[in-house]
C-alpha cells in the first residue's frame, strides 16, 4: 500500500519539475499586436509562419490606425506587447519614455494612386498625367485624413511635392480641395469606396495595392517618399495637422517613409514577443514575407535609442554615431 | 400577503441592478469630465455642430421612412399573406448586421454607379459624404425598432372597433387615422423614439459612407484617436446629456398628447 502511494508521489514530484521546467523555457501564451493598417496582410502571413515553429503562441492581431493604436496604450491602458507604426516617429513621439525604450526601423514603403480596371480613364492614366486627369469632374478620388493617419499627411506632402516637381504652382491646393468627401480616417477604409466603385482612384500605399491585387500607378521617387536618397527633397515639404489640443498644430515635414516596430516595456509576455521580433526581422523569415508583400526591407537603420535594446534585437538596428 | 410582498423585494433589487448596470459607467464617466473642460466643449463650434446635426439627420431620416414604415406596420398587424413569417425576419436583419458591413452595403447601394446613385446625380446630390448618405445609413440600422414598436401598438387595437366604424360607414383611410393610429399611438412614439435614438448612436454604419462632415459619434473617435481619452470624454458627456433632455421632453410630448387623445 505504502510502496503504492510512494511511486505515485515520485511521479507527481517528478512531472511538477518536468513542467515547472518547460514552462521557463517556453514561449507560449497571448501575444498581442498593435499594428498600422497597411501591416494587415503581411503579419497575418508572419503570424502563420511563426506559429509553424511557435504552436504554442496565440498572438492577437490588432490593426488601427498608428495614432489610434498608441492611443490604445497611453489612454486606454489596453495590454499590449508589439506595436508596429506606419510611421516610427509615432512610436518616438507618444510611446518613447513612458510606455518603451526603442524603436527598431524596418521597412518602407511608397505612395502611389491604386486603381481599378473599370476605374473612369484607367486605359490613359500615366505618370506625366495623373493630377490632370484627377481633377476632371466624372473622376472620384480618395485618400486618408492627414489628422487620424500617416498615409493621410504623406499624401498631402506628396501633393506638395508633386507641385514642385511638375513645375505647377497651385497644384497642391487644387488637389487638396477636391473630393474631400472621399477622405477616410484610415487607409484602408479607402478600400472599400475603390472596391464598390464609388471612386475611381485611391493614394495609399503601393504595398497595399499588391497585397489585394488592384492596379497601381507608380509614382516619380521625387514625390513618393521611397528613398532616402531623395531625403532633402521631401523635407522642403510640410503639412500642417492637428496637435496635442484642439485648436494647437503641429507642423510635420516630409521624409523617406520607414515603419518602426517596439516592444512595450510593460509587455505581459516579453518571451514570445522577443521571439517573435526576432522572427519578423530575420531576413529570411519574416522579412522575406514583408518584401514579398510589397515592402522593403531598411534594415539595419540607425536607432536612437540603440544602447536600451534587448541583445537579441540589437543586431538589426544601427548605433548613432 | 408575506409572499406578495417578497417577491416585490425580488424586482425592486433585480430592477436597481439593472438600472446601476447602465448608470455606473455613465457615472463614472461624468466624473472623470472637470466641469471646466465641459463647459469648453460646449463652446466649441465644431462640436455644437456636430451635435446638431446628428440630431437633424436622425430626425430627418426618422420622419421620412416613418411615413412608409408606419404603413408597413399596420399591414403586418392586420393581415395574413405567404411568407410573412420572412418578411418579419427581414426586417429584423439590419439590427444583426454588423455595423461595417450595413456600411459596405448601403455604399453599394447608392454609390456613384447604381440606380440609386444615378437619380441622386441628377438632382445634384452624392449620398457619399454628404447628410443625406448619414441619413440613409442612420435609417437602415434603426428602422426596424419603428417597424417593430409601431406593429405591436397596431396589433393591440381591437378590430372590432375598426370594422364597427367601417359598418358605420366611415372609409378605410378614415378609419385609419382616426381610430387605429390614435389608438396605436403611445407605441408608435414609443417606436419613433427608438428609432430617432439609435440612428444618432450609429457609427460604423455611417462612418462608411460619410467620414465629413462628422456626426457625434464620429467626432468622439476622432478626438479619441487624435487627443486622447481626456478630449473625447467632454463631448460624449455633453452628447448623452442633450440626448436625455431630448427624450424627456420628446416622452413628455407624447404624453400630452396621449392624454388630449384619451379624452
Amino acid at each position: 500500500m505504502m510502496k503504492k502511494y510512494f511511486l505515485l508521489f515520485i511521479t507527481a514530484l517528478i512531472s511538477i519539475c518536468m513542467f515547472g521546467q518547460h514552462k521557463n523555457n517556453a514561449i507560449l501564451g497571448d501575444l498581442i499586436i498593435y499594428h498600422a493598417g497597411s501591416l494587415s496582410v503581411p503579419f497575418k502571413e508572419i503570424a502563420a509562419e511563426f506559429n509553424k515553429l511557435y504552436p504554442d503562441v496565440k498572438i492577437l492581431l490588432e490593426s488601427a490606425g498608428s495614432v489610434a493604436s498608441a492611443r490604445k496604450i497611453t489612454d486606454l491602458n489596453r495590454p499590449c506587447d508589439i506595436m508596429a507604426s506606419s510611421d516610427y516617429g509615432v512610436i518616438d513621439n507618444m510611446l518613447i519614455p513612458k510606455y518603451a525604450d526603442w524603436n527598431i526601423k524596418f521597412v518602407s514603403n511608397e505612395l502611389s494612386i491604386v486603381y481599378q480596371e473599370k476605374s473612369r480613364l484607367a486605359g490613359q492614366i500615366n505618370s506625366k498625367n495623373w493630377y490632370e486627369l484627377l481633377m476632371k469632374k466624372e473622376v472620384a478620388f480618395g485618400r486618408a485624413d492627414p489628422n487620424a493617419d500617416p498615409c493621410g499627411y504623406r499624401t498631402v506632402i506628396s501633393f506638395q511635392l508633386a507641385e514642385n516637381f511638375y513645375k505647377k504652382p497651385g497644384l497642391a491646393k487644387m488637389i487638396s480641395d477636391k473630393d474631400q468627401n472621399y477622405i477616410r480616417p484610415k487607409e484602408v477604409d479607402l478600400l472599400a469606396l475603390l472596391e464598390s466603385g464609388s471612386i475611381d482612384y485611391i493614394f495609399i500605399y503601393r504595398s497595399v495595392a499588391i497585397q489585394h491585387n488592384l492596379k497601381y500607378l507608380a509614382l516619380p521617387d521625387e514625390i513618393n517618399l521611397k528613398s532616402m536618397d531623395f531625403a532633402a527633397q521631401y523635407a522642403t515639404a510640410a503639412i500642417e495637422i492637428n496637435g496635442k489640443e484642439p485648436g494647437k498644430k503641429e507642423t510635420v515635414k516630409g521624409e523617406p517613409m520607414v515603419y518602426g516596430v517596439t516592444m512595450l516595456r510593460d509587455a505581459p509576455n516579453k518571451p514570445a514577443a522577443i521571439a517573435f521580433l526576432q522572427f519578423l526581422l530575420a531576413r529570411d523569415k519574416g522579412m522575406k514575407i514583408m518584401e514579398k508583400n510589397g515592402q522593403p526591407s531598411v534594415l539595419p537603420m540607425v536607432s536612437k535609442n540603440y544602447d536600451k535594446l534587448p541583445k537579441e534585437l540589437k543586431p538589426f538596428a544601427k548605433q548613432e554615431k | 400577503m408575506k409572499r406578495y410582498q417578497s417577491i416585490q423585494l425580488v424586482f425592486i433589487l433585480l430592477g436597481s441592478l439593472v438600472l446601476l448596470f447602465i448608470l455606473a459607467p455613465l457615472l463614472g464617466m461624468f466624473l472623470k469630465t472637470s466641469p471646466q473642460s465641459l463647459f469648453e466643449t460646449a463652446k466649441d463650434k465644431e462640436v455644437t455642430g456636430s451635435i446638431w446635426l446628428t440630431i437633424w439627420t436622425s430626425m430627418a431620416a426618422t420622419s421620412l421612412f416613418a411615413v412608409a414604415a408606419i404603413p408597413l406596420a399596420y399591414l403586418l398587424a392586420r393581415k395574413k399573406f405567404p411568407l410573412k413569417k420572412l418578411v418579419t425576419g427581414i426586417i429584423d436583419l439590419p439590427i444583426v448586421i454588423p455595423h461595417s458591413a450595413a456600411g459596405i452595403a448601403i455604399l453599394g447601394f447608392v454609390s456613384r454607379d447604381t440606380v440609386m446613385g444615378k437619380i441622386g446625380s441628377a438632382i445634384g446630390l452624392n449620398f457619399i459624404g454628404n447628410p443625406a448618405g448619414i441619413a440613409i445609413a442612420m435609417a437602415f440600422v434603426s428602422i426596424p425598432y419603428l417597424i417593430n414598436a409601431a406593429r405591436d401598438g397596431f396589433a393591440g387595437v381591437p378590430e372590432r372597433i375598426e370594422k364597427a366604424a367601417l359598418t358605420l360607414g366611415a372609409t378605410p383611410a378614415r378609419v385609419f387615422f382616426t381610430i387605429s393610429l390614435p389608438l396605436a399611438w403611445r407605441n408608435v412614439v414609443s417606436g419613433l423614439i427608438l428609432m430617432f435614438a439609435r440612428g444618432m448612436s450609429e457609427f460604423g454604419a455611417v462612418i462608411v459612407v460619410a467620414y465629413h462632415p462628422m456626426i457625434t459619434p464620429v467626432l468622439i473617435y476622432e478626438r479619441f484617436g487624435a487627443f486622447g481619452l481626456k478630449y473625447a470624454r467632454p463631448v460624449s458627456v455633453l452628447f448623452i446629456l442633450i440626448s436625455l433632455a431630448l427624450f424627456i421632453m420628446l416622452r413628455w410630448l407624447a404624453k400630452e398628447r396621449n392624454s388630449e387623445v384619451a379624452k
